[in-house]
């Protein structure tokens, strides 16, 4: 044979085969990175997918998002779980040396081999619409890490109603644009333990829906979270709405010291008078004042007797008039003196009196009216739960039924509606609690306020506690890291598909890491919220000096050794 | 390629699976265990690539009686190893050929015949040839064939040829072809990767 021949033989024998198959559409831009292939599973269970060789399997995670391109469609997933199989049991009875590098080569991605579970999600015609999954790609397709194009393509841009909230984990630069109009037209739940990042993330949202003009914002601000200055983790002084959005946004407080000593700039204060209390307000705090049914029902018949006075009249009741009371109104002694000493509780909050109503409640709803969004600061209040609860209860109330009466004079003239309402409540399963959640007006918004334009933002550690029917309303679940099997189970009852992302969340990270499903999101996502801080500070607008001098202040106060190492 | 154009011996006998060549012990040359030889059938027609498995050296009357004899001169016996009266046999397991369309990894469709000539195949044979592995197969399911050792031996010369950074990586990938066709099998498998592991992994 001569040289030319030899040669000849390269042509024969096409150097094709150990070489990736470069067949399959890559997405735009970036090469995506080749994962393996499909081997198995079913739509309900989910797609196992055999790990090709030299796919690092430590550097999968789950929550990580793939893209399984078919012949015409591209199959949008979730890795859901990770498992190491290998191809012969005898192998895990007699392992092969693999402390050998040789030897390791060999075995890892033939013998031995990494699976992911993947849970398909979205499937992109080829069009590029995007549609619910109803079938799964055929056999051995092949399997890609989701490029930032990819992404984009599903989450589309920022505009007018679409709002940078994160990054998709492993995609750091690449953004999950959330679309607010969606997410406020249904209720929305923020869940996770205490110290994922709730708040934060409830903030980011917020300052998104106002940005974008999605919603007014109603929020019961339990922990001065959200309209002033809050001191993060580190020590780092970082900003509230009112500081970013200016008179867009107005504080109310309902506790004028704690308000003044944190500088927070105030819009007005809160008094509640004893004469606006209703029983249905108590009624709500059934649970968290252990009141019995008949208590409740004597505070009904107090009020039939007394009118709006019922309160100050029952508290400053003589023995005599009691006596005479209970003969009249046919109600039991021990309810009475029961319910008495539970109402005298009130009086310890000094934003309740006794005097005649005052205008602030009425400045608070007209704030609402002129489409401003209102934080209403507890001060130390809020560490008073039937404080909380009798205030945003009785608050709701009466913004509620000036919601119904303009929905109804409105006649279904969209220009006459009054905006979209979203009411932001912490330890939401307070309200909501199976058995309160029926009679008060946050279980009545959770269920049927769609119409009316008022929805809720619910921020809670414990899912679980919510009422199932107020559950399945909320129609955007987001959630950090939970890790108590009840709480996982009701955040992900009713989201389809939802049993294969279990494991995405319970291993979720500890803080500023959260999996958004449901109504706002054509699949489920899991996202690191932007950092909050100066760049996102700028990218709503805020002014650059001021942001100058405080990035330098935050320089200065690095260099004196304060917190510890960040990313501006 | 000098030496290797050659040929280093004639087809005595053969079938589809394989063949036997005999030659004189003087042209045997570079032939050896697991290395790559190859036979044109008829001109024009397929040639057919195969593995040496076996080389026989048979006695004959004349070895019998020196071996039986005292003080045999040493250019007696140099003689007599030379010009023997019976060949060497050299085994060949079929593993392949290559006709008109290509390289195909599979029997050829025809033996070799009688005295047809036998060459050794050079480098750039060897790495065409083994640049993809599918004739593994033929070789482990080789009866009456030591087709461990065979396979290893094969391997070996086959990542010799080649540039010394592409050896390892050959060896891989070889190795990881076995793991697959072997799973049944994984003592086997361990049998063949520890013939095949390369001495000292490469520095890289
Ligand atoms: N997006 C973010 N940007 C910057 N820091 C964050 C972010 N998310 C969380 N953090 C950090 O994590 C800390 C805890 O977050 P946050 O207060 O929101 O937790 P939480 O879930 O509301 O806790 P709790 O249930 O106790 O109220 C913050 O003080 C902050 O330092
Ligand atoms: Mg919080």
């Amino acid at each position: 044979m001569n040289k030319a021949e030899a040669e000849n033989l390269d042509e024969w024998f096409p150097r094709g085969p150990l070489v990736p198959d470069e067949a399959t559409k890559p997405a735009r831009g970036e090469t995506p990175i080749r994962l393996g292939v499909v081997v198995g599973g079913s739509l309900s269970r989910g797609l196992a997918v055999r790990m090709e060789l030299g796919t690092p399997i430590e550097e999968m995670a789950v929550g990580r998002y793939v893209v399984i391109r078919g012949r015409d469609k591209r199959f949008f997933g979730m890795i859901t779980d990770i498992s190491l199989e290998s191809s012969n049991p005898q192998i895990q009875v007699s392992p092969p040396d693999f402390s050998d590098p040789f030897m390791a080569k060999v075995y890892s991605g033939t013998a031995t081999y990494g699976v992911l579970h993947v849970a398909p999600m979205l499937v992109i015609e080829e069009d590029g619409t995007a549609r619910p999954v109803k079938t799964v790609p055929s056999h051995f397709t092949d399997v890609f890490a989701a490029t930032a194009d990819d992404v984009n393509a599903v989450f589309g841009q920022e505009d007018e109603v679409h709002f940078h909230v994160g990054s998709p984990i492993e995609l750091e630069d690449t953004r999950v644009n959330l679309n607010l109009s969606r997410l406020v037209e249904r209720s929305v739940g923020i869940f996770g333990k205490s110290g994922t990042g709730k708040s934060y993330l409830t903030r980011i949202l917020i300052s998104g829906i106002i940005e974008k003009n999605a919603a007014v914002n109603l929020i019961f601000d339990m922990h001065n979270d959200y309209g002033w200055e809050v001191i993060n983790e580190l020590g780092r002084r970082d900003k509230g709405l009112k500081q970013l959005f200016d008179d867009r946004v107005l504080i109310f407080t309902l506790d004028r010291e704690s308000s003044e000593r944190r500088n927070v700039r105030v819009d007005g204060e809160i008094r509640l008078s004893l004469r606006e209390i209703e029983p249905e307000d108590l009624a709500m705090l059934r649970l968290t004042l252990d009141l019995s049914d008949s208590m409740v029902d004597t505070a009904y018949a107090l009020h039939r007797h007394w009118g709006d006075e019922w309160i100050i009249k029952a508290l400053s009741a003589t023995p005599d008039e009691i006596e005479d009371l209970l003969e009249r109104l046919n109600v039991h002694t021990g309810s009475l003196s029961a319910l008495r000493r539970r109402l005298e509780r009130f009086r310890r909050f000094p934003f309740i009196h006794s005097d005649r109503p005052d205008d602030s409640l009425n400045r608070l709803i007209a704030a609402i009216e002129a489409e401003k969004s209102v934080v209403l600061e507890f001060g130390r209040y809020g560490n008073a739960l039937e404080a909380y609860i009798l205030v945003a209860n009785y608050l709701t109330r009466r913004i509620h039924d000036m919601y119904v009466e303009k929905m109804e004079r409105s006649l279904g003239d969209r220009s006459m509606q009054p905006p979209q309402l979203l009411i932001t409540i912490e330890e939401a399963h307070k309200f909501l609690d199976p058995q309160i959640a029926r009679q008060t007006i946050f279980g009545t918004i959770a269920r049927e306020m769609r119409k009316y334009n008022v929805t809720l933002l619910v921020v809670d550690q414990r899912p679980s506690a919510i009422d199932e029917e107020v559950m399945s309303q909320i129609g955007t679940r987001i959630t950090a890291l939970l890790d108590n099997e009840r709480d996982i189970q009701a955040v992900l009852t009713g989201i389809s598909g939802a049993s294969s992302l279990r494991e995405v969340l319970a291993r979720l990270e500890t803080k500023q890491q959260a999996i958004i499903m449901g109504h706002a999101v054509p699949m489920p996502v899991v996202i690191r919220p932007r950092d909050w801080g100066l760049d996102f500070y700028r990218a709503l607008g805020y002014v650059e000096g001021e942001a100058l001098k405080e990035k330098a202040d935050e320089a200065r106060r690095d260099l004196g050794g304060e917190g510890g190492p960040r990313r501006l | 390629m000098g030496e290797q154009s050659q040929p280093i011996a004639y087809v005595l006998r053969g079938s589809t699976t394989g063949f036997v060549c005999g030659t004189r012990v003087n042209r045997l040359g570079a032939t050896a265990f697991g290395r790559f030889v190859r036979v044109t059938v008829a001109e024009g027609g397929e040639t057919v690539l195969g593995l040496i498995y076996g080389i026989r050296i048979d006695d004959d009357p004349l070895v019998r009686q020196l071996v039986l004899a005292e003080d045999v001169p040493e250019s007696t016996v140099n003689d007599q190893r030379v010009n023997r009266m019976v060949p060497v046999e050299i085994s060949v397991l079929n593993v392949g050929y290559r006709d008109g369309r290509g390289l195909h990894h599979s029997l050829p469709p025809r033996p070799p015949l009688s005295l047809h000539l036998v060459f050794m195949c050079d480098d750039a044979e060897v790495i065409a040839f083994t640049r993809e592995l599918s004739f593994f197969r033929l070789v482990l399911n080789a009866p009456d064939v030591p087709s461990e050792d065979l396979l290893a031996a094969a391997l070996g010369v086959a990542a010799d040829v080649r540039e010394s950074d592409a050896r390892m990586q050959f060896l891989i990938d070889a190795g990881r072809e076995l793991a697959r066709l072997l799973n049944h099998d994984p003592r086997r498998l361990e049998n063949i990767l520890r013939l095949i592991k390369p001495e000292e992994v490469s520095h890289e």
